[in-house]
């Protein structure tokens, strides 16, 4: 999962950055002004904004407005320190999924975050379910038919990035883009590498096939005959 | 204090004059009215008793005396009459007079007194008169002297004169009865603008501090001034009142993002098991947000107190400011030299101003600050002090980054930064120019800034200068 995190106090920028990184392991991608939040948002796909109200250049009310303009669903979570029941009604008739005001908790960050990524890809829980394959993200463990499937760091977030989006086809490129920030050098075959990893660890439980490598177009979640959940 | 109304103080007030007078005429009524009945009362009375006095006759008798005639004469049968002759002997008497003869030798002819007879009240009339017996005879006849006491019941004067007064009365009270609904109606109609007035200022509150007079308001002469004072008053206090809002929302944002800092360093520190070199980094790293805190606290502290009330003894300072000026200079000698740049005092006049020392200070080091701060490595901050006539005039100049045009008017407001990203970086506060300004304006001086983006900027400050 990817995120775009807009915040002008460095020091609170770096140290939710950090949280994201290490807790749920998202990549994140920090703006220190609205102006260079919108661009990235434009440039690239984010699972997820942060987004902080008092923003040098372009507020964050209007970079929420402009976002919203210009069609971009992403979920935003609103950062905010200004006290009061109307900029709160206004930030979420603009368009904002959330908020939270300063200080606050980075552990309630770090699940509002997964919360509103989860229901921007049509889950309820934070347990996913795609046939046998189970993916508990509070725990970061998988389970397959039952038995525990030990994967590496990357493995997990390719695992739960295509477990968001059971029966859609995931190129290299979009795996790539949610799986690091833009200061990761970008290899396909080093995604490649991960993949291969990743199927023969979830397959040797089983022996089915979990991921479809459709050659030149991604990867697909097989999904058995249950369907998802 | 009992509640108290205007309306009906003055309708009381203006009834109360209405009464007096009332009552004053109706005195000065009884007083003519009494005296035109009695004048009438007196002259019928005299009439009655002189016709009385042609009704004596002679007798015509060997004595030559003199007798009454009842016949020649009618009199109302409530009056009462007494006819003497100069004997002393009775001639005739009304047939209501019983009792003993009233003529009382002491009285005088030709006077009244009052009478009480058979429980009703008489005013008598005493006259004399001579009678000729024998007007033919030689010597024109025997002269007898008579005297007659003739009363008539006042009670019939009074009543009339009471009528009149008992008129004159009612038809005064009715009167103020009348005039005390009316001048109650026109009152409250007269004071129509002041209640306007005042439920347009009771319709003011913080969150509405809307108040707008009504053209009546404003038309009448006697509301207009308070009107206007209300509506300054008004315009004064939400300007502070919406400021005062506007810092303490400013201080919140400020402080809890300080905190959300802190909190989230710590938080991040304890997320996992760490080296023992990361806990220290993390650690150094939240000291340093605390000490960041810190100061954001202490200079909020610093800038309410500048600009708390001005100061009253701001005359009786004496500051050397070319020393403040020069010592501060020293201060940051070492600051500069880390970032590779040059301090110059140039010409610095001896001026001695009307400032209290550490304020002055404090004045000078957030200006230096502020230049070294907005300036590259290997630029210059120069500082300049002159007298003009009864002004001390500092320049601090840099060659530094420049404010852009669009933010110089807000640059002493507080929490104010031309760009935050960036000073947030270099360790701003956003209040350092806002405490400059207060500290400059307690002691009734003037601070400018003018600046020029990637050509650098110049603040000067005027202070008065205490004459030795």
């Amino acid at each position: 999962m990817r995120v775009l995190l807009i915040e002008d106090e460095v020091r609170l920028a770096q140290n939710i950055a950090s949280a994201l990184r290490e807790g749920p392991g998202f990549a994140v991608d920090c703006a220190e002004d609205g102006e260079t939040g919108l661009d990235l948002a434009g440039n690239l796909c984010y699972d997820l904004i942060v987004l902080d109200l008092m923003l040098p250049k372009v507020d964050g009310l209007a970079v929420l407005q402009r976002l919203r303009q210009r069609r971009d669903r992403t979920s935003v979570l609103i950062l905010t320190a200004k006290v009061g029941h109307s900029s709160i009604v206004e930030l979420l008739n603009a368009g904002a999924d959330d908020y939270l005001s300063k200080p606050f908790d980075l552990g309630e960050l770090i699940a509002r975050a997964k919360a509103l990524i989860r229901r921007s890809k049509g889950f309820a829980t934070p347990t996913l379910r795609v046939s046998d394959l189970e993916v508990n993200t509070v725990e970061q463990t998988v389970r397959r038919a039952n038995e525990l499937v030990e994967l590496s760091p990357t493995e997990y977030r390719i695992l739960e990035y295509l477990i968001h989006k059971p029966r859609v086809v995931v190129s290299k490129r979009e795996l790539l883009e949610h799986l690091y920030d833009y200061n990761w050098e970008h290899h396909s075959n080093v995604v490649e590498a991960h993949v291969s990893n990743l199927r023969k660890k979830l397959d040797a439980a089983t022996g089915q096939p979990s991921i479809e490598t459709l050659r030149g177009r991604g990867y697909r979640l097989l999904v058995g005959a249950e369907g998802s959940q | 204090m009992r509640p108290y109304s205007l309306t009906r103080r003055l309708v009381m007030t203006v009834l109360f004059i209405q009464l007096i007078s009332a009552a004053a005429i109706t005195g000065l009524t009884v007083i003519y009215e009494h005296h035109t009945h009695f004048h009438s009362f007196d002259i019928m009375l005299h009439g009655r008793a002189d016709s009385l006095l042609g009704a004596v006759q002679d007798a015509e008798d060997p004595g030559d005396n003199v007798m009454l005639d009842g016949t020649e004469v009618s009199l109302p049968s409530s009056d009462i009459y007494e006819v003497v002759d100069a004997n002393k002997r009775l001639l005739g008497r009304s047939r209501n007079w019983s009792g003993p003869n009233e003529s009382d030798a002491s009285l005088k002819e030709e006077s009244f007194f009052k009478l009480r007879l058979n429980g009703k009240k008489y005013r008598v009339l005493k006259i004399g008169g001579l009678r000729m017996v024998d007007p033919g005879d030689k010597g024109g006849g025997i002269p007898r002297h008579v005297t007659v006491i003739y009363g008539s019941p006042t009670e019939s004067v009074w009543r009339a004169v009471w009528g009149t007064v008992a008129f004159y009365a009612l038809t005064s009270i009715a009167l103020l009865a009348i005039s005390g609904l009316l001048m109650f109606w026109l009152l409250n109609r007269g004071l129509a603008p002041l209640r306007e007035l005042a439920a347009e200022a009771a319709g003011v509150s913080v969150d509405s501090w809307n108040f707008v007079p009504s053209e009546r308001v404003r038309m009448t002469k006697e509301l207009a001034p308070l009107a206007g004072a209300l509506e300054t008053v008004l315009h004064g206090l939400q300007r502070s009142f919406v400021q005062q809002r506007q810092f303490v929302s400013d201080a919140a944002h400020e402080l809890k993002t300080s905190v959300a800092v802190v909190k989230s360093s710590l938080q991040l520190l304890a997320m996992k098991r760490r080296t023992v070199h990361e806990y220290e980094t993390g650690l150094e790293r939240s000291y340093l947000d605390c000490e960041r805190m810190e100061e954001i606290v202490a200079r909020m502290l610093m800038l309410a107190r500048a600009e708390s009330e001005p100061d009253q003894k701001a005359a009786e300072y004496s500051t050397n400011m070319a020393q403040s000026v020069k010592l501060v200079m020293e201060q940051f000698e070492t600051m500069a030299n880390v970032k590779k740049m040059k301090l110059v005092v140039l010409g610095v006049e001896e001026v001695v101003v009307r400032a209290e020392p550490e304020e002055l200070r404090l004045l000078c080091s957030n200006l230096i600050l502020n230049a070294i701060q907005h300036s590259h490595a290997g630029s210059e901050v120069r500082a300049r002090l002159k007298r003009q006539g009864s002004v001390a005039e500092l320049c601090i100049e840099d060659d530094g980054t420049g404010i852009p045009p669009e933010a110089l008017p807000f640059v002493f407001d507080r929490f104010y930064r031309s760009d935050q990203s960036r000073s947030r970086n270099t360790g701003g506060t956003g209040l350092g120019l806002a405490i400059c300004k207060a500290i400059v304006s307690r002691h009734g001086g003037t601070i400018d800034i003018a600046s020029v983006v990637n050509s650098g900027t110049t603040v000067t400050v005027r202070l008065p200068v205490r004459d030795a």
